[in-house]
């Protein structure tokens, strides 16, 4: 038997549901610590792989949207609602915000797109900073420790069952969803909007669609990581921590539901492991970014993919390949315009 | 009359911005992307004039000439080894190398300088010039003529020299351009290259009047340009000088008649604003929507 056909068994994600729940029995408490960050940065990274990876968006505003998760939950949640509605206000003001800044995105061409939501993730920044009556400005705020039905969650084994179950949850929803006509409208989008809307696909529509939903998977996942650290400060939601996300989402590999497991496993965990070098993470992080777009496109998944370690993700091969002899003829006939980006190059010349 | 005093402030400021905005409308015109990294390249020509003339003790005039250097040759590396093996690729690919390239800039200068702030001195001992109720600083006019000067050269340049027409049809057609005979490598090249010397110079000869400097500037630094940027409309020369004035004005004036914690958001808002609402900007010609 083929490794990957396990991953695509019936019997699956219940076996995955019992290993999650079997780990908090392996970890001590630092350990239990890093495996709830990769958690939540499975939920956030999610949020970035679809609107990057599957719809193709140049969005640079998932870490204002996780800011604005992180600080909504927080904020509710010490006005003494259950946990989960309180999770569940900080994504849906995150999605709210996300079909606003998604608006742009209606009209714009992809490289304006990532200059406007650079600007509004910079103000997100800016507003936590300085609204003070509420976000306790720059010192930033302890985030209250969750009760969840009258039992109070106070180590981290205890908070890791509810970022576990918040997380499979999640991941169920998106993979159904993107199985679904959501999934292959957004990579109808990503590959050729002109295409995508002759087959009918209502191109606004979807777009405010996946932003929506990337905005909702980064307030929650950012809920989650405001339990998680408990404490939180508004330069956590700055360009630094969207560079995290993109390089999550591109070590991974870009369009694979398994990159963004792949690529929250890999970096939650190197800064931990290289503790003693952390002058050198933002580097790390650029480099990594660099390396893997230019020379690994599809990423880790990637290459388990071939190797058959994992399944096929149907219609979803993160960027085309170029054939080399059509590359000189691509960069002005519309031709082979395949990947996201691409038609921009054809379009305006 | 508080109106000179904010517009002469205003302007002050508009001239750097103008700088940067001039560095990444220069990349965009030549090879339609944007550069994410040109914050850095500032930091660089920043850092450069600082040590040089503040650590070494050197004339200000050398480390003007060093930062303006430095900032040159890390545009042309750049260029030469990260992007042309790469021009062919996709937007996405390139500008999403660019942000990665300014990070480990960024991370380059945290090895050496840390999250501290440093105070660059004062270059004129001259007290400030003081026209009626103006008050301006030697730095501020050497800043604001810089620019002004420089603007009309890269003006004519893309007018009349080989090169500047060069750089114009390799930016509407690189085959085209090849084809005719253009030594595209050497159009990227020298763009990146007066690319980086414009970042670097606004570096060197806006640090004093930030006085301010610390490795996460470039990021602060970037957004100002932006919003120069697109408010002259992405790809015109004349709009990012007329764009950085009037953002360094609009500022002042905001954060003097609204709310003076708005002077910092204001370039946000303006590049939010002219986007959605406006985005052919003062000057643009590019169409910038959608098909």
């Amino acid at each position: 038997m083929r490794i990957s056909a396990f991953f695509e068994a019936r019997w699956f994600p219940a076996l995955f549901l019992l290993f999650l729940l079997v780990i908090p029995l392996t970890t001590n408490n630092y350990f239990q610590f890093v495996i709830n960050l990769v958690l939540c940065y499975v939920l956030i990274g999610f949020g970035q792989q679809l609107i990057l990876g599957y719809a193709g968006q140049f969005s640079f505003a998932n870490a204002a949207f996780m800011g604005i998760g992180a600080y909504t939950t927080s904020i509710i949640f010490t006005l003494n609602v259950p946990i989960l509605i309180a999770l569940m206000a900080g994504g849906l003001l995150a999605a709210l915000v996300a079909c606003l800044v998604g608006l742009p995105a209606l009209r714009l061409s992809r490289v304006y797109l990532a200059l406007a939501t650079i600007a509004f993730g910079e103000m997100t920044t800016w507003i936590l900073t300085h609204w003070n009556s509420v976000t306790k400005g720059g010192d930033g705020m302890y985030s209250p420790v969750p009760v969840f039905f009258g039992y109070s969650l106070d180590t981290d084994t205890e908070r890791y069952f509810l970022i576990a179950i918040v997380c499979f949850v999640m991941v169920m929803i998106a993979q159904r969803m993107l199985a679904s006509k959501f999934g292959r409208a957004f990579i109808a989008i990503r590959e050729n909007e002109m295409v995508a809307s002759c087959n009918g696909i209502n191109i606004p529509l979807y777009k405010t669609i996946a932003f929506a939903l990337s905005g909702f998977y980064a307030g929650v996942g950012g809920g989650l990581y405001a339990i998680a650290v408990n404490y939180i400060v508004p330069d956590n939601y700055d360009l630094f921590q969207l560079v995290i996300h993109f390089a999550l989402v591109m070590v991974g590999g870009l369009g694979s539901m398994y990159g963004v497991i792949v690529g929250a496993l890999v970096l939650t965990t190197l800064p931990e492991v290289l503790r003693d070098f952390q002058h050198y993470q933002e580097m790390l992080y650029g480099v990594l970014l660099i390396v893997f777009i230019v020379f690994i496109p599809r990423g880790v998944a990637g290459f388990l993919k071939d190797w058959k370690i994992l399944p096929r993700e149907i219609l979803v091969h993160g960027w085309r390949e170029e054939i080399p002899h059509v590359r000189e003829a691509a960069k002005t006939a519309a031709v082979f315009n395949v990947g996201a980006g691409a038609e921009d190059r054809g379009a305006e010349h | 009359m508080e109106f000179f005093i904010l517009l002469s402030a205003g302007l002050a400021n508009g001239g750097y911005y103008a700088l940067i905005a001039l560095g990444l409308v220069l990349i965009f015109k030549a090879q339609d992307m944007v550069q994410f990294g040109h914050g850095e390249v500032f930091m660089v020509g920043a850092f450069t004039a600082y040590t040089v003339f503040a650590v070494v003790g050197w004339p200000y005039l050398v480390a003007f000439i060093a930062a303006v250097l430095a900032a040159t040759v890390v545009g042309m590396i750049v260029e030469r080894w990260l992007i042309r093996p790469i021009a062919h690729m996709p937007h996405m690919t390139l500008v999403m190398v660019t942000v990665g390239l300014s990070f480990c800039l960024k991370g380059a200068a945290r090895i050496e300088w840390g999250k501290d702030i440093y105070t660059f001195p004062s270059v004129f001992k001259s007290g400030p010039i003081v026209i009626g109720e103006v008050v301006l600083m030697p730095q501020q006019l050497v800043l604001v003529a810089f620019t002004l000067s420089l603007s009309v050269v890269l003006y004519l340049m893309f007018k009349y020299t080989a090169l500047g027409k060069q750089m114009k049809a390799t930016s509407q057609n690189m085959t085209g351009a090849q084809l005719s005979g253009v030594n595209i490598g050497r159009v990227f090249s020298s763009t990146w290259a007066m690319s980086g010397a414009l970042g670097g110079a606004a570096g060197a000869l806006s640090a004093p009047v930030l006085s301010l400097l610390f490795p996460d500037i470039g990021t602060f630094i970037l957004l100002k340009g932006f919003a120069a940027a697109v408010l002259g409309g992405f790809g015109s020369i004349v709009g990012a000088v007329v764009g950085g004035f009037a953002v360094g004005v609009m500022e002042k004036f905001v954060g003097f008649y609204i709310s003076t914690s708005l002077e910092h958001i204001s370039a946000f808002v303006i590049i939010m604003l002219v986007l959605i609402f406006w985005p052919k900007g003062l000057f643009g010609t590019k169409d910038v929507t959608r098909v």
